[in-house]
C-alpha cells in the first residue's frame, strides 16, 4: 500500500518533470505569439491558418521544432518559431493541447 | 511563396485558393487603380478611405515617409501584435503586399470624396419589404427587451464572416441572434420609443436597421465611407449619422432610413482657423427633441432641433479635437471630451452654453461615459488614453461641476461602466502590454481601485446588464470571447465566443441613458 502510493508519487513527479510545462506560461506565450494568426480556440473563419486547440502535444512540439530548425519550411513560421526557446515550445504545445475547440 | 500550403487542411486550401485567385488575377496588371481597389477592399475600413487614418493610422506618402518597405511588408504579412492589425499572410499574395507598400508610400492623403444625399438615398437596401409580416413579439424566450445586450464583433479582418452584431440574453448569457454586417460593427443603438428596433453602424458607415424580435436586418443604408457617429432621437423617429470620410452628417428617417438632410461639417476652430471637420459623437437625449453632434476638428458642438428645416445652434470653442461624450441630469447636461486640451467640457443643452471645463487626465476618451449617484452626489467617471505619466480615472461631481478625485489606475483607459445596483465602476486598461488583458474595478464609495481582473485578449468596453447583476467585458483582438462576471463577487460566470469583440451595448441604456444612472433619473427628464 505504502509502496504503491510512493511509486504513484514517483510517477507523478517524473511525469511533471518530464513535462515541466506550464500551461500558464503557455497561455501567455500563445496569446502573445500564436493567437494573432491561429486564434485561441479557433482561427477566424476567414483566415487560412489551421486551428491549434486540442491538437496532439507531441505533434505541436515536433512541428514547432522543425519550423525552428528550418527542416520544415515556411517564411513566416521559421521566423516566429525561431524566437521560441525549448521551454516556450513545451509550454505553448501543452497549453494548446489542453484547450477544447 | 505559400510553402506551408500542402500542409493545410483541404477545406482551408480551397478557401485560400478562392480568396487568392481573383485577387491575384486583379493584381497582375500592377496599376495603381488595382492597388487602390485592393486598399479599399482590405485596409480602408480601418485606415480611412482617404488614406488619412480612422481607427488605425493614416497610410500615405507623408505618414509612411522614411519607413522601410521591407519592414512594412512584414508588418502587413504578420499583422501587428497588441493591435487590431491582422496578418494578411495567405490572404494577399506577396506581389500584392509589395505592390500595396509601394502604392501607400507614393499616394498622398486623398481629397474628401463626395457622398451626397442622392448617394445615400440610392444606397438603401430593403431586406424585408413588408414589415407588417414581422412577428409581434420576440421569437425567443426573454423577460424584458432591456435584458438584450448587443456586441459589436469586428471579425479578425475587420470584414468577412466574423463581422457581425451579436445579441445576447444577459440573464442566461446565451446568444439569441446575430446580424452579419459585412464589415466591422462599431456602434449599436436602440430605439427608445419601440424596443424592437436596433441600429448597427459599421466602420464603413453602413447602418443596419435590425428587428430584434425576429433577429434580422430589415434595411440598410450607407451614410459615408468611414465614421462611427450614430444617435437616435427620443421619439424614435430620427437617426443621425456622422462621418470621418466625407466630412458630413445626415439625419435619416428612423423607419425608412431615407436621408432627410445632410450637414457639411466645418467651422472656426478654437484657434480661429476655419476647418473642415470629422464627425465625433452624435447623441439623442431624453431631455428634448434634439441631436447634439461634436465636430472633432472644429472644436464645436452643434445642437440640431428636430423641427422644420432642422435648424442648428453652434456652440464654439468647446475644446481642441473633440471626440465622445455622455449625458447627465435628465439629459440636459452634455459632457464632451477634448483630446488635445485633456478636458471634459460640460454643456447645458437647455441654454446651449458651456457650463465649465473640467480636468480629465491625459487625452480623455470617455467611451459612453458613466454617471452614478453615490451618497446623494451625482458622480461622473471619465476614462482617458493616459499618454502621460499621470494614469488616472477622473471622478467629477456633476451637480457642482467640479473634480472630486483623480483615481490612480494601472494604465490608459478607454471606457468606464457603472450601474446603480453594482458596487464597482469598471474601467478597461488599454496600455499596450500585459495590462491590456485586464480591467480594474473602482469601489464607487471609497473611489479606490479594489480589484484587477485578467480577462484575456485585449480587454475593453465593459458594460453592465440592465439589472446590474452581471458585468460583460470584451476579450478583444485575438481573445475572441465576451467574458461575463458576477458584478458583486467578480467571479467569471460565462463566456460567449465571437471573433474580435469590441463595443458592448445594453438595451437597458435607453432607460438609464448613460451607464450607471437609474431609471429614476429618466423620470426627471419628462
Amino acid at each position: 500500500m505504502r509502496l504503491s502510493v510512493l511509486s504513484g508519487l514517483l510517477i507523478l513527479g517524473a511525469a511533471q518533470s518530464v513535462n515541466a510545462a506550464s500551461i500558464y506560461a503557455g497561455e501567455a506565450k500563445a496569446a502573445a505569439v500564436c493567437s494573432q494568426c491561429h486564434g485561441i480556440r479557433m482561427p477566424s473563419a476567414d483566415a487560412p491558418f489551421p486551428p491549434l486547440a486540442g491538437r496532439d502535444m507531441d505533434y505541436l512540439k515536433t512541428a514547432l521544432k522543425q519550423y525552428r530548425d528550418k527542416t520544415r519550411k515556411s517564411d513566416i513560421m521559421n521566423a516566429i518559431a525561431g524566437s521560441l526557446s525549448d521551454d516556450d515550445i513545451g509550454n505553448v504545445a501543452a497549453y494548446y493541447a489542453k484547450l477544447k475547440q | 511563396m505559400l510553402i506551408t500550403k500542402n500542409r493545410l487542411p483541404k477545406s482551408i486550401l480551397i478557401g485560400l485558393a478562392s480568396l487568392i485567385l481573383p485577387l491575384g488575377a486583379q493584381a497582375t496588371s500592377d496599376t495603381s487603380k488595382n492597388m487602390h481597389q485592393l486598399y479599399e477592399d482590405n485596409c480602408a475600413s480601418c485606415h480611412g478611405s482617404d488614406h488619412g487614418g480612422f481607427i488605425a493610422p493614416g497610410l500615405n506618402a507623408d505618414s509612411l515617409k522614411g519607413r522601410s518597405p521591407t519592414a512594412l511588408r512584414s508588418l502587413i504579412m504578420t499583422g501587428s501584435f497588441d493591435t487590431l492589425m491582422p496578418p494578411f499572410y495567405g490572404r494577399l499574395s506577396d506581389d500584392e503586399i509589395r505592390g500595396l507598400v509601394k502604392h501607400l508610400q507614393t499616394t498622398p492623403k486623398q481629397a474628401n470624396p463626395a457622398w451626397t444625399i442622392d448617394d445615400i438615398k440610392s444606397s438603401i437596401k430593403v431586406y424585408v419589404k413588408d414589415e407588417s409580416t414581422l412577428p409581434a413579439k420576440p421569437t425567443y424566450q426573454i423577460n424584458s427587451m432591456d435584458d438584450v445586450i448587443g456586441v459589436a464583433a469586428r471579425g479578425k479582418y475587420g470584414r468577412g464572416s466574423g463581422s457581425k452584431a451579436v445579441f445576447i440574453n444577459s440573464v442566461t448569457h446565451k446568444q439569441i441572434g446575430e446580424i452579419p454586417t459585412g464589415t466591422a460593427a462599431h456602434i449599436i443603438d436602440y430605439n427608445p420609443a419601440n424596443p424592437r428596433w436596433a441600429y448597427v453602424k459599421t466602420d464603413t458607415a453602413e447602418i443596419f436597421k435590425v428587428d430584434l424580435y425576429s433577429m434580422q436586418a430589415v434595411r440598410s443604408v450607407k451614410t459615408g465611407f468611414n465614421g462611427p457617429g450614430l444617435g437616435v432621437s427620443r421619439d424614435g423617429k430620427y437617426i443621425m449619422a456622422g462621418s470621418y470620410v466625407p466630412h458630413n452628417a445626415v439625419i435619416l428617417d428612423a423607419d425608412t432610413l431615407e436621408p432627410l438632410k445632410t450637414f457639411e461639417l466645418e467651422g472656426v476652430d478654437p484657434d480661429g482657423k476655419m476647418v473642415s471637420s470629422d464627425s465625433g459623437m452624435i447623441i439623442g437625449t431624453p431631455f428634448a427633441d434634439i441631436f447634439a453632434i461634436a465636430l472633432e476638428n472644429a472644436g464645436q458642438v452643434w445642437v440640431v432641433d428636430l423641427k422644420e428645416g432642422f435648424p442648428v445652434t453652434k456652440i464654439e470653442k468647446v475644446g481642441r479635437h473633440l471626440h465622445d461624450a455622455f449625458l447627465s441630469h435628465g439629459g440636459s447636461k452634455l459632457m464632451v471630451a477634448s483630446y488635445d486640451d485633456s478636458i471634459v467640457t460640460a454643456i447645458d443643452l437647455k441654454d446651449r452654453k458651456i457650463i465649465k471645463k473640467l480636468e480629465a487626465g491625459c487625452v480623455p476618451h470617455v467611451g459612453g461615459g458613466s454617471v452614478v449617484e453615490v451618497d446623494g452626489r451625482t458622480l461622473g467617471f471619465g476614462t482617458n488614453f493616459g499618454d502621460c505619466d499621470k494614469m488616472v480615472v477622473s471622478v467629477w461631481d456633476l451637480d457642482k461641476m467640479e473634480v472630486v478625485k483623480q483615481v490612480p489606475v494601472s494604465g490608459g483607459t478607454e471606457s468606464p461602466a457603472a450601474h446603480a445596483n453594482a458596487p464597482y465602476v469598471a474601467v478597461d486598461i488599454i496600455s499596450k502590454d500585459r495590462r491590456a488583458r485586464t480591467i480594474q474595478l473602482i469601489d464607487k464609495k471609497t473611489l479606490e481601485v479594489v480589484k484587477t481582473l485578467d480577462v484575456g485578449g485585449h480587454a475593453y468596453f465593459p458594460e453592465y446588464s440592465a439589472d446590474g447583476k452581471f458585468l460583460y467585458v470584451s476579450a478583444g483582438y485575438s481573445g475572441d470571447e465576451v467574458v461575463v462576471y458576477d458584478s458583486s463577487s467578480l467571479q467569471k460566470v460565462a463566456s460567449v465566443q465571437m471573433e474580435s469583440p469590441a463595443g458592448i451595448f445594453s438595451h437597458g441604456r435607453v432607460r438609464y441613458m448613460t451607464r450607471g444612472l437609474s431609471s429614476d433619473e429618466m423620470k426627471g427628464a419628462k
